[in-house]
């Protein structure tokens, strides 16, 4: 069966539409989201509803968790003094701008969602805040996937899709305590486990503003990365004429997104 | 002597007389006038070469008489009127360069010159240009906001530029220059050979100078307040920093 995951939608509307025509051309059987569906973009509500209305399985993304809960996430969010400037501007519009309806849906959303031997996650299983970027240590990465309990792991966040297979291995853990004899090593094999990261639909980092999802199939295990052009000056002049800073459609023209990324790629944020 | 350098924005003036400095052992002179409130260029020659002398409007009688022991540059500004500098360029006596583009059609400079000497390669506008400076003296900039704008800047967000150069104090206590050209190579913001400010607000000079055409001022303003690290944070930042250095062992290089 031919799936489509899609994440970081970040309220842009025609790049959601543009995604979803091309999931219908690829003949996928079923979507799902790995959230942010609000944030920066000028739609939040338009496509919350839109994702409703198709019944998409989603979870929820960090800047989904922050217009619920209100921003208190910790430094980790924001790699510099301007980006934390500007996206806490964009969560004081998007937190003015949403209805109460889709507040509530966005609180209801899980933060993993598992189907068979597959996890859906938008920054990590520990935090929806954590960066699984693809030069992470294969180890804490494995781990990862491990603690999902899942093959294959979905995840966005980093807005820069990528596919990375964990090759199957042996581990040997040993726990070594202070003032307590030597603990036994414990060994297993693992199989092998696959990270898939389905890029952006609405705030693409990868330098061209198209946006990107992932079709993968239950079958094959075949994961193809979909880059989907669409019209984004309709976004940037929606960004402009809603009021938010016109660096943003200047960024989004640009697919440079709004470089929030974390420095240190293990962190998990202490909120 | 006096060489008395002239160009457009961006053609390489102050490049050209590091390479002249470089190559001398004579004691070396540096003036530009009417950049007083922001020697950007100054800064960065006497960061390079600590033993250069500068001068400072309202010296330029000690010009003439250290002019037979030293060779001092003379680096007219663009924005400068050249027939309004001509009165204390006829009084020094100076030899005159001019640093033009390969491709320039300029009269203006060929005919002002004694040398033509070859320079980089610059954008052409056909609307006049603008010129934003801000001076940013005590202020901190957080470095990896100053990447972003700067990013930013020099690809255009904020209005076609054709130069941009500026010196800003950073969190870690040094100030780096940055230098943007259209069609050069980027450089990297480079540290300049000065003393790390860690005690408060810099006392020092410190901005930006960008030249182009449709600046956003307001915007480049605005961008630049939000690089700035708040007054709150300035001493933890500096405390950071000293603990650091404070650990870090000394290399001696043998």
């Amino acid at each position: 069966m031919k799936i489509a995951v899609m994440s970081c939608i970040h309220g842009n509307y025609a790049a959601l539409d543009a995604v979803l025509v091309d999931i219908d051309q690829q003949k996928a059987e079923k979507i799902y989201c790995l959230g942010d569906l609000v944030g920066y973009g000028p739609h939040p509500n338009a496509v919350v509803e839109q994702i409703r209305s198709l019944d998409i399985p989603t979870v929820q993304g960090c800047w989904d968790e922050d217009i619920v809960e209100g921003l208190n996430a910790c430094d980790c969010s924001y790699p510099s003094l301007l980006a934390e400037k500007r996206g806490k501007l964009a969560h004081e519009w998007t937190n003015k701008e949403v209805h109460p309806e889709v507040r509530e849906y966005l609180a209801q959303l899980p933060h993993t969602y598992k189907e068979d031997n597959l996890c859906f996650v938008h920054g990590s299983p520990s935090s929806n805040h954590e960066y699984l970027l693809p030069e992470m240590d294969a180890f804490i990465a494995l781990e990862r996937v491990l603690s999902s309990d899942a093959d294959v792991l979905f995840c966005g966040h980093t807005h820069v899709p990528y596919v990375r297979t964990l090759d199957s291995g042996q581990l040997q853990v040993k726990v070594n305590q202070p003032n307590q004899d030597e603990q036994p090593a414990i060994s297993f094999n693992t199989p092998v486990k696959r990270i898939i990261n389905v890029g952006s639909v609405g705030e693409p980092r990868h330098g061209r503003p198209n946006a990107t999802y992932v079709i993968y199939d239950t079958e094959t295990q075949g994961v193809s990365l979909r880059e989907v052009e669409y019209d984004y000056q309709k976004t940037c002049a929606a960004i402009l004429d809603a009021g938010l800073p016109p660096i943003f459609a200047w960024r989004l023209a640009r697919g440079l997104e709004f470089a929030e990324k974390a420095d240190d790629p293990t962190h998990v944020c202490e909120r | 002597m006096i060489i008395a350098v002239a160009s457009s924005p961006g053609a390489g003036k102050t490049h050209w007389i590091c390479q002249q400095i470089a190559q001398t052992n004579k004691p070396i002179g540096y003036f530009s006038p009417q950049t007083d409130s922001l020697p950007i260029d100054t800064i960065y020659l006497q960061s390079e070469y600590p033993q250069l002398k500068i001068y400072q409007t309202g010296e330029e009688a000690a010009l003439l008489t250290e002019a037979d022991q030293s060779l001092i540059f003379l680096e007219i500004p663009w924005y400068l009127d050249l027939s309004g500098i001509e009165p204390l360029l006829k009084t020094l006596n100076s030899h005159r360069v001019a640093i033009i583009s390969p491709d320039a059609n300029n009269t203006e400079f060929t005919t002002w010159a004694d040398e033509i000497v070859s320079g980089n390669q610059i954008t052409k506008l056909t609307t006049s240009l603008q010129i934003h400076r801000g001076v940013l003296t005590g202020e901190i900039l957080d470095f990896d906001s100053l990447a972003t704008f700067w990013l930013e800047l020099t690809q255009g967000a904020y209005g076609e530029v054709v130069r941009a150069k500026g010196m800003f104090d950073l969190e870690d206590g040094q100030i780096y220059y940055g230098d943007f050209m259209p069609n050069q190579p980027e450089l990297e913001f480079q540290p300049l050979n000065l003393p790390r400010w860690l005690d408060g607000r810099p006392v020092r000079k410190s901005g930006f100078e960008i030249v182009g055409n449709k600046l956003d001022q307001a915007e480049i303003a605005q961008t630049i307040k939000d690089c700035c690290i708040p007054e709150s944070a300035i001493s933890y930042y500096q405390q950071q920093v000293k603990e650091s250095l404070a650990t870090e062992p000394e290399v001696e290089l043998v």
